[in-house]
């Protein structure tokens, strides 16, 4: 029963610039669950999209139920049996149940869709794997667990034989993680391959069978779980080589500058506390979804604060809305620069000045050009940004260049806490040294540098102090000198462990 | 030689600038085209009429286009255009003066502005049936305004004296040899072209357009913004309905039907792209004045409505048509 029904070997991928999968491999057994381990940029969900079709191998040999493959259509895979269940849901809200499952292969009568057939179909299904959901609800109508459940449903509707699911406990509450557990359990005894991609380490030992673990796209080992411990995978998902050298000036630590207290926003910021000095990097490390980005959010006014008090030297400041932060001298360099940060379509001249036109508007809100040149050009010539003139469309810069005018148009205002968001993601090895030399200027400058990243070398390699973030809450903290990798990613894979309090609860039920 | 070549540079480097230079060869070139077949086209008589009934489109164009550079859509510009037309013509009809009459109407066109930008800018709602909604409310102020009748004539509640100098003052006196209504008309271009380019209002009008994720991360009050938009558009409707009073005499219930199509196509036609952020006021001149030529042209040569309003549509569709066939090649490159 137990034989291999997948195996990947020899996988190599490229993305310009960066080698995502460099010669891993992959197997998966029939009736087992696999857990895919791996710090964020270890190449996990390029794996699984090559093999569900989503992209194509560079080189390598894929082998499925023993038959080899060349390039997969995403449909292809589909009908091999390889479903993969995504963590952002794919459904569309306002179609029932039913008609989900069926999309785009609609059970028809004559000219018109079977409705009823359909309903009974899926209600088949459901039923199968104890899934008590009415089939001719709306989905948008149910809570995201029974969504979940639905796009389960849906995979094992093309008779899916390999399931991938990517983070699939991350919204589940603790009762529902119990139910997707026991469906699984329930698909690995039907004889179905799983892959198991998740942070939350603490989670496999309910489910998991074995365990691949990749680093920096390549393929560590693979074990048995019972003959592993938490602490040896941690130490093989870190251990990433650090090539890059980085940049780091040492500074005297001057007083307390911002200090954060007891902020709450939402799920993703629960609690946090915490303080930045003049003349230090404060590095806020963590994985992807733990929350950081929505804390600089929250302290920025763009979203709404449930609660937490926000000071700066000392006094508290209200701040509800960026332009009150702003005015504060606090200023946010925004995580997906083509979203957040530039209007690609305007000139970098009007990128640069936008948050500054109080400082260069003379009566009558008129824009003082030549103070506005100036300040353009000093900022254009102190980020080194590559550019023919001021005229051009931010949008037709190079990655690196683009950064640095979202960057710029915060650097011209006497700012007294700076706060990056990952701020060299999708840039080149020049360009982000750039920013690690500016970072360090501000830090000279006795402003508070707040560092978002999700890079582990780049942090320990930057910061001074390293605050480690997992599932909205602060998990821990550290010197940067005597950090270990193995230690920040103990902390950021730190969840609340939600099943244990369900076996406590369900003990105090009994 | 090195010297203009840099002007000449720095004129076209102007974003929006190379569309409404175009849209002003098209406008020459229709021109041109409609006098050789009509000599009467090129007389100055033809001309001065021209530049008078452009003003109306020119407003409009003025109006929409600054909406349409935010990224939104005013459809309400026609509907605000008779509740002015309505209100100030109703109260000079009744004898009040016509500085109160004017003063009152633009009053009222700018709460319609201000509604926008609420139900927009702060609500939230698409500004498509935001504007719709205020578009059928403000037409009902308009019909209401005198009872559901048009207006009796200005003069006949002015008086001669006072109905004539208003109605020269809007329409049929002259200055400086050119109609009066061109030239408020070129006086509020201006001056809104110079609040688009150099104030810091028209960076935050062109941001919001761009991108209004970051415009919000760099600080600016996207309400704020939007409002002054919608202020800016309705205030173009009022004076396009004081100018259609001084035009007609009279109030009209049915004044500016349509008025807000105009105005895209005279933004469109002159560059100013309906997905916000980028275009030039420049282009919503040249849009008016091709649109302006058309009508005049086909009616001078005889042309049947019908053929002036097909001509028309395919102007339109043909200008972002060129535009976005260009931007697809440009990008491939």
């Amino acid at each position: 029963m137990k034989d291999t029904i997948v195996s990947m070997q020899g996988i190599c991928k490229s993305f310009p610039g960066v080698k995502a999968l460099d010669n891993a491999r992959f197997e998966l057994r029939s009736g087992e669950v696999m857990a895919l381990l791996g710090e964020n940029g270890a190449g996990k969900s390029t794996l699984m999209k090559i093999l569900s079709g989503v992209y194509t191998r560079d080189s390598g040999t894929m082998e499925i139920f023993g038959k080899s493959y060349d390039d997969l259509l995403p449909k292809q895979a589909q009908q091999l049996g390889v479903a993969i269940i995504h963590q952002e849901l794919n459904m569309c809200p306002h179609l029932s149940v039913a008609e989900n499952m069926f999309l785009g292969r609609e059970i028809m009568k004559g000219f018109t869709v079977d409705r009823k057939a359909m309903e009974e179909a899926a209600k088949q299904i459901l039923d199968d794997l104890h899934i008590d959901i009415d089939p001719g609800e709306t989905v948008g109508n149910l809570p995201v667990s029974k969504q979940q459940m639905v796009e389960i449903a849906k995979a094992l509707s093309v008779d899916a034989k390999v399931l991938i699911m990517d983070e699939p406990t991350s919204a589940l509450t603790a009762k529902e993680i119990g139910e997707l557990f026991r469906i699984i359990r329930k698909l690995r005894d039907d004889g179905c391959g799983i892959v198991y991609i998740s942070h939350r380490l603490e989670e496999l030992q309910h489910i998991v069978d074995r365990v691949t673990i990749m680093r920096d796209g390549q393929y560590i080992t693979c074990m048995d779980f019972k003959d592993t411990t938490m602490d040896e995978i941690i130490t093989h998902m870190v251990g990433r080589e650090i090539k890059e050298k980085f940049p780091r000036v040492t500074c005297e630590k001057g007083e307390k500058v911002f200090e954060v207290r007891n902020l709450n926003a939402g799920r993703m910021v629960r609690d946090v506390s915490f303080a930045l000095y003049a003349g230090e990097i404060v590095g806020f490390a963590g994985l992807m979804g733990a929350g950081r980005t929505e804390t600089t959010r929250a302290i920025f006014g763009v979203d709404h604060k449930e609660s937490g008090e926000i000071l700066l030297d000392g006094k508290p400041i209200p701040i509800h809305t960026p332009a009150d932060a702003i005015k504060a001298g606090i200023v946010l360099v925004p995580e997906d620069r083509k979203k957040d940060g530039l209007c690609t379509k305007l000139p970098i001249r009007e990128n640069i000045a936008m948050p500054n036109l109080d400082l260069l508007c003379g009566g009558f809100g008129v824009v003082n050009r030549k103070k506005e040149t100036a300040m353009c050009e000093k900022a254009v010539s102190d980020l080194k940004i590559k550019t023919p003139n001021l005229e051009i469309d931010a949008g037709g810069l190079s990655g690196g260049n683009q950064q640095k005018v979202v960057v710029g148009k915060w650097l011209a205002r006497n700012s007294r806490v700076v706060i990056f968001d990952e701020p060299t993601r999708g840039i080149d090895v020049a360009a982000k040294v750039e920013i690690y030399n500016l970072m360090n200027q501000l830090k000279q400058q006795g402003i508070a540098v707040m560092f978002v990243s999700s890079e582990m070398p780049e942090v320990m390699g930057v910061a001074d102090r390293i605050i480690v973030m997992c599932d909205g809450r602060i998990t821990g903290e550290l010197m940067a000198r005597q950090a270990s990798q193995t230690e920040i990613l103990t902390l950021a894979t730190k969840f609340e462990n939600k099943l244990a309090e369900t076996a406590a609860e369900e003990g105090q039920d009994a | 030689m090195n010297a203009i070549n840099e002007k000449k540079k720095s004129i076209t480097a102007i974003r929006g600038m190379g569309a409404a230079l175009v849209g002003f060869a098209g406008w020459l070139v229709l021109y041109v085209v409609f006098g050789l077949i009509e000599p009467n086209i090129f007389t100055t008589n033809n001309m001065l009429n021209l530049l008078r009934s452009m003003a109306k489109y020119l407003l409009v164009g003025v109006g929409q286009g600054v909406i349409l550079i935010t990224g939104n859509i005013d459809l309400s510009i026609g509907s605000v255009v008779a509740m002015s037309a309505m209100i100030s013509a109703t109260m000079m009809s009744k004898g009040i003066s016509a500085i109160v009459a004017i003063t009152a109407a633009i009053v009222c066109c700018l709460l319609v502005g201000l509604i926008n930008g609420l139900l927009v800018g702060k609500f939230k709602l698409p500004p498509f049936i935001a504007t719709l909604g205020t578009m059928f409310c403000a037409r009902g102020v308009a019909y209401m305004a005198n009872g559901n009748r048009n207006t009796d004539a200005i003069v006949s509640g002015l008086g001669k004296e006072a109905g004539d100098a208003y109605q020269k003052f809007f329409y049929y006196g002259k200055t400086f040899g050119i109609y009066n209504a061109f030239w408020i008309a070129f006086v509020i271009f201006l001056a809104v072209f110079f609040i688009m380019s150099k104030t810091k209002t028209g960076r935050h009008i062109y941001a919001i357009g761009s991108n209004v994720e970051a415009a919000k991360l760099s600080g600016i009050n996207v309400f704020a913004a939007t409002t002054k938009a919608y202020l800016i558009s309705a205030f173009c409707s009022a004076v396009v309905g004081l100018i259609l009073a001084g035009q007609a005499g009279m109030g009209n219930m049915e004044a500016g039907n349509c008025y807000e199509m105009y105005g895209v196509a005279a933004g469109v036609i002159g560059g100013i792209s309906p997905l916000g952020g980028s275009g030039l006021l420049l282009g919503a001149f040249a849009g008016a004045g091709v649109w302006q030529t058309l009508e005049n042209g086909l009616g001078i040569i005889g042309a049947p409505v019908g053929i002036q309003r097909l001509v028309i549509g395919v102007i339109v569709a043909g200008a972002v048509l060129v535009d976005v066939v260009f931007r697809q090649g440009s990008k491939k490159t």
